[in-house]
């Protein structure tokens, strides 16, 4: 073999075998796991801390609201949707971690508004009422109970 | 025989053997030393995805607009402020058609104020101008054939196997190839991590069993979640491929949405 020939397949050999290298170490030991992504990547987006702890962790605590709330017409209104995220609140409990929900939660969804699907209860506020609580003449867990 | 093996050459065969022996746990520990400085490894849970087939449908005629999911999207995924959303609420507002103008339909009005996330207050038109007004709550559409990934050019977004089109963050350059590939308008540049960023059907929370925060927070139940691998035939995504007729968002495109849509009219793109 000619020396030059021999000195470029030396070269070639190593160009190949350094990036063979380089890619044993380098390569993320989950990648391909599932395709052509690293595996582990599943696992840490799921490894965050979820802000909103869910309808059924309320129950634990509020059962007697919980049970009024699932029997009338607010059943599909999830707690956290007035009262705001309730993560740190389940985690621990305290009255100063969790909202109390106000006029403004109730207006979210009853204040009027043409693009409303007609079966939705709607108010116009200046006809309906001139205060600023709702819950003088309607309960948020049983909407249709005068208090 | 004998004086082939000598002293020497024995022990050299050994000290070859051992060190060949040794060299392939000292790669090993070499190539995870080298691992924990180049790549991060993330925290293993007993979740297998293979397990699970995850669909989100949208039944826009039970959606009031009140904004509860954008909002909570925001909080649950750490969103940044501004005009930045992973899901969020178009309103639609189909005018009546000029009288004698010769046309089925009038002008179309669409806006997402704030991506909905407080309400939508003042009206383009007047009530008695309106023909059909409805909303629409806008999300990944977590397409079967995705565009995003197709032109992704390091492999930082995926298509899981359980039916999440997920980024992996170590891994996203931010070249924002995808945000311009989805037609959908779902992805975005986050100007804190420098990274693309779009719904993960709240990856962190489907694999501990609760519903994405969206979802949860719906008041009217007009956005549904489930699992087709673990149907149950009467679950609530199951009812709602039962009971309505279904669309997806431009469907001309082959992209094959995962996400059915119900109640929503021509104009919606």
């Amino acid at each position: 073999m000619p020396p030059q020939v021999f000195r470029i397949c030396v070269l070639a050999v190593g160009i190949v075998g350094s990036y063979l290298v380089a890619r044993y170490f380098l390569t993320p030991s989950s990648f391909g796991q599932y395709g052509w992504y690293r595996g582990e990547a599943l696992a840490e987006l799921a490894a965050r801390e979820p802000v909103y702890a869910g309808k059924k962790e309320c129950e634990v605590c509020h059962s007697d609201e919980y049970q009024k709330l699932i029997k009338h017409e607010h059943k599909t209104l999830s707690c956290e949707g007035c009262h705001g995220p309730g993560q740190a609140h389940s985690d621990n409990p305290r009255k100063d971690n969790i909202e109390k929900s106000s006029f403004a939660a109730c207006l979210r969804c009853h204040e009027a508004n043409p693009s409303r699907p007609k079966f939705q209860k709607q108010i116009t506020i200046k006809n309906h009422y001139t205060g600023s609580k709702c819950t003088e003449c309607h309960v948020p867990h049983v909407p249709l109970e005068v208090p | 025989m004998s004086n082939q093996l000598s002293r020497r050459s024995v022990l050299g065969r050994i000290g070859a053997a051992v060190a060949g022996l040794l060299a392939a746990p000292a790669a090993r520990a070499a190539k995870a030393a080298v691992q924990k400085v180049f790549v991060t490894s993330g925290a293993p849970k007993a979740y297998d995805p293979a397990k699970h087939e995850w669909r989100m449908a949208i039944d826009a005629n039970r959606c009031i607009g009140c904004g509860l999911c954008a909002e909570a999207c925001k909080t649950e995924n750490h969103v940044p402020a501004g005009p930045y959303f992973r899901t969020w609420i178009e309103r639609y507002i189909i005018a009546k058609p000029k009288p004698d103008s010769g046309e089925a339909r009038g002008k179309v009005f669409v806006d997402s104020p704030n991506g909905g996330m407080h309400g939508f207050p003042e009206l383009p038109v007047s009530k008695e101008e309106i023909q059909h007004s409805f909303f629409v709550p806008k999300l990944c559409n977590l397409c079967e054939r995705s565009p995003c990934t197709q032109v992704c050019p390091v492999g930082a977004t995926f298509d899981a196997p359980d039916g999440a089109v997920l980024i992996d963050p170590h891994y996203c350059i931010g070249c924002g190839f995808c945000i311009q590939a989805c037609p959908y308008g779902c992805r975005f540049f986050s100007p804190l991590t420098k990274t693309a960023e779009k719904c993960t059907l709240c990856y962190h929370r489907i694999t501990r069993g609760l519903k994405p925060a969206c979802v949860e927070v719906c008041p009217t139940q007009a956005r549904i979640f489930g699992d087709l691998r673990q149907a149950l035939p009467d679950g609530p995504l199951q009812q709602f491929y039962q009971n309505n007729l279904v669309q997806a968002l431009k469907p001309h495109l082959g992209t094959e949405p995962r996400v059915f849509y119900a109640g929503i009219d021509k104009e919606v793109r």
